[in-house]
């Protein structure tokens, strides 16, 4: 890989150790990938915090903000563990508070953007058509892939970050137009897709993931006004079961208007998968690995809640009261919880004994102490949600639409499918 | 002896007993950092331990935290000596890259028709080649 004089200066460690850790990094991926050139990013994504980094992450972290290391392109944060301004309130234990106060320090050291959210496309971090950019966090990756045409590969957050510091990262995979053509082509014709809510598509797409393994799958007969949650739980969950970073939805995605342009050239004559009713309906099942009926929480924001499902999940609260062994939590951002404050669905969702968490992902930060204070059979929304709170911290779940899991809320126990 | 000439994704020599899945593996949520023990459902597998043997998969899935999950486990000394792809996805390259793990993929014949769990398997991912000594 041919490297400009400032690499070769970062790399002999001229500009410190932190950077030239980043790009010893960035130059063995580069050689895995048989790169053959840096190119410059313009956005950068990172996502771990405690449960994923462990004691040995933060020290990793901290080792390389200590000389001073900053990011030289913008980059914002997944969730943390917790809001601050309820850690009393929710019983933070002071183990959890010390581990992310040091990754705080570390990031904010690095000159990392602080938003603590997955939903970074809706605060302030949106690439171009066409940018070369690092997001990790497979499911906003494969969305700004698919839906806004930037261009990431999958990358972890050790290369993000690498590529943050130095400003630019190996050109190989998406980053080349030739790379990005179609490899197989689903047809979801034979489903009913006009009575489809956001978690039939999530269920569909945790179906099909398992068959797209890494490929570019190319997505025919989508209803063209499809709404955006809808494509956020099909491109989520494709990417929980697979490991696909770019999907062509004809008719959203930029760079596939027509089904020609999806393979650039060359459609298979007939589709490599069609998937039937029976098959979303086996997803559901697989999904949700609870037996036990009675609920202990209803979780939300996986990614985070937009300030639209908000709108939703507070309407279906309107005037109602959660069942008293029951806990409903949204987690989303500091900007939506600040917009919920302003347009009064805080005081309705309080009212009804629903709490709303900022800075959180219903996926991962939160279980780890909710286990310790005896929280242990779940009912969510996201496929994803269900998958990392089952695997990684060993939570009963339940998965259903955002109606059945509150509904679930109001009742105790599980109202949805099984 | 068999011999397969792969490319090297990091460089170093491991060699161990060799565990292989013919399934994806993602490191978060998949892999247990405290016993190097796989753990997700349904995973061929499932509740088999990776730790200080030589991984054989076809390639990475799911989240792209995994190499932070890679990272402790390989400090707790629970992660694989060495690594084996068919074709190596970012976040299992970037989790051998900070480990200084040996790993190879692409391999010129496919391992997962040749590697038995328990063969004894040595990877040079210096210059580029898998032997195997079928059990």
């Amino acid at each position: 890989m041919q490297l400009c004089e400032d690499h070769v200066r970062i790399l002999e460690g001229s500009k410190g150790q932190g950077a030239q850790k980043a790009m010893e990094i960035l130059v063995a991926y580069g050689k895995c990938y048989e790169a053959e050139r840096m190119i410059p990013i313009t956005s950068v994504h990172i996502a771990g915090n405690f449960p994923v980094l462990m004691d040995e992450g933060v020290e990793w972290l901290e080792n390389l903000a200590g000389d001073g290391t900053r990011v030289r392109v913008f980059t914002t944060k997944n969730p943390e563990m917790y809001d601050s301004e309820q850690a009393d309130e929710f019983r933070i234990p002071d183990f959890y508070r010390v581990r992310q106060k040091r990754i705080h320090e570390a990031l904010k050291s690095l000159g990392v953007t602080l938003t603590y959210s997955c939903h970074h496309y809706l605060v302030g971090n949106v690439p171009r058509f066409g940018d070369h950019i690092a997001w990790a966090s497979s499911g906003s990756q494969v969305f700004a892939n698919s839906v806004i045409g930037a261009r990431s590969n999958r990358d972890g957050d050790h290369v993000a970050l690498a590529a943050a510091i130095v400003g630019a990262i190996p050109e190989w995979g998406l980053h080349i137009q030739e790379n990005r053509k179609g490899q197989m082509l689903i047809d979801v014709g034979r489903l009913d897709l006009q009575s489809y809510d956001p978690s039939d598509f999530k269920a569909l797409g945790w179906h099909l993931g398992k068959q797209v393994g890494a490929r570019i799958p190319v997505f025919i007969n989508l209803p063209p006004g499809l709404d955006i949650e809808s494509i956020k739980g099909l491109l989520y969950s494709l990417t929980v079961t697979g490991a696909t970073g770019l999907v062509h939805l004809v008719g959203i995605t930029p760079e596939a208007s027509c089904l020609e342009q999806a393979f650039q050239g060359n459609p298979p004559a007939s589709p490599d998968l069609e998937p039937t009713q029976a098959d979303v309906h086996a997803a559901f099942r697989e999904i949700s690995s609870a037996s036990d009926e009675k609920v202990d929480l209803v979780i939300f924001g996986c990614p985070q809640c937009s300030i639209q499902e908000v709108q939703e999940i507070a309407a279906m609260l309107e005037g109602k009261r959660l069942h008293p062994e029951t806990q409903l939590w949204i987690c989303t951002s500091a900007w939506v919880k600040l917009l919920s404050q302003r347009m009064g669905l805080l005081d309705t969702l309080k009212s009804a004994g629903a709490k709303m968490v900022a800075d959180v992902g219903a996926a991962d930060g939160p279980h780890l102490y909710l286990k310790e204070q005896g929280i242990r059979v779940i009912a969510i929304n996201s496929a994803r949600g269900s998958y990392y709170a089952h695997n990684l911290f060993g939570m009963e779940t339940w998965f259903g639409s955002t109606r059945e899991c509150v509904q679930s809320a109001l009742s105790g126990r599980w109202e949805g499918k099984r | 002896m068999i011999t397969i000439k792969a490319k090297p994704v990091t460089k170093g020599v491991a060699e161990g007993e060799a565990i292989v899945s013919r399934m994806p593996i993602s490191f978060t949520g998949g892999m247990d950092p405290n016993t190097g023990k796989i753990r997700e459902p349904g995973h061929d597998l499932e509740g088999k331990s990776v730790a200080g043997k030589i991984l054989v998969f076809p390639t990475g899935k799911g989240s792209t935290t995994g190499s932070w999950q890679f990272y402790a486990a390989f400090k707790r000394g629970c992660a694989p000596k060495g690594i084996l792809n068919l074709r190596a996805e970012g976040v299992v390259a970037v989790s051998a890259i900070i480990t200084d793990t040996p790993m190879v993929h692409e391999p010129e014949r496919d391992f997962l028709e040749i590697i038995k769990t328990g063969d004894f398997v040595r990877i040079n991912a210096d210059e580029g080649y898998v032997e195997i000594h079928q059990k």
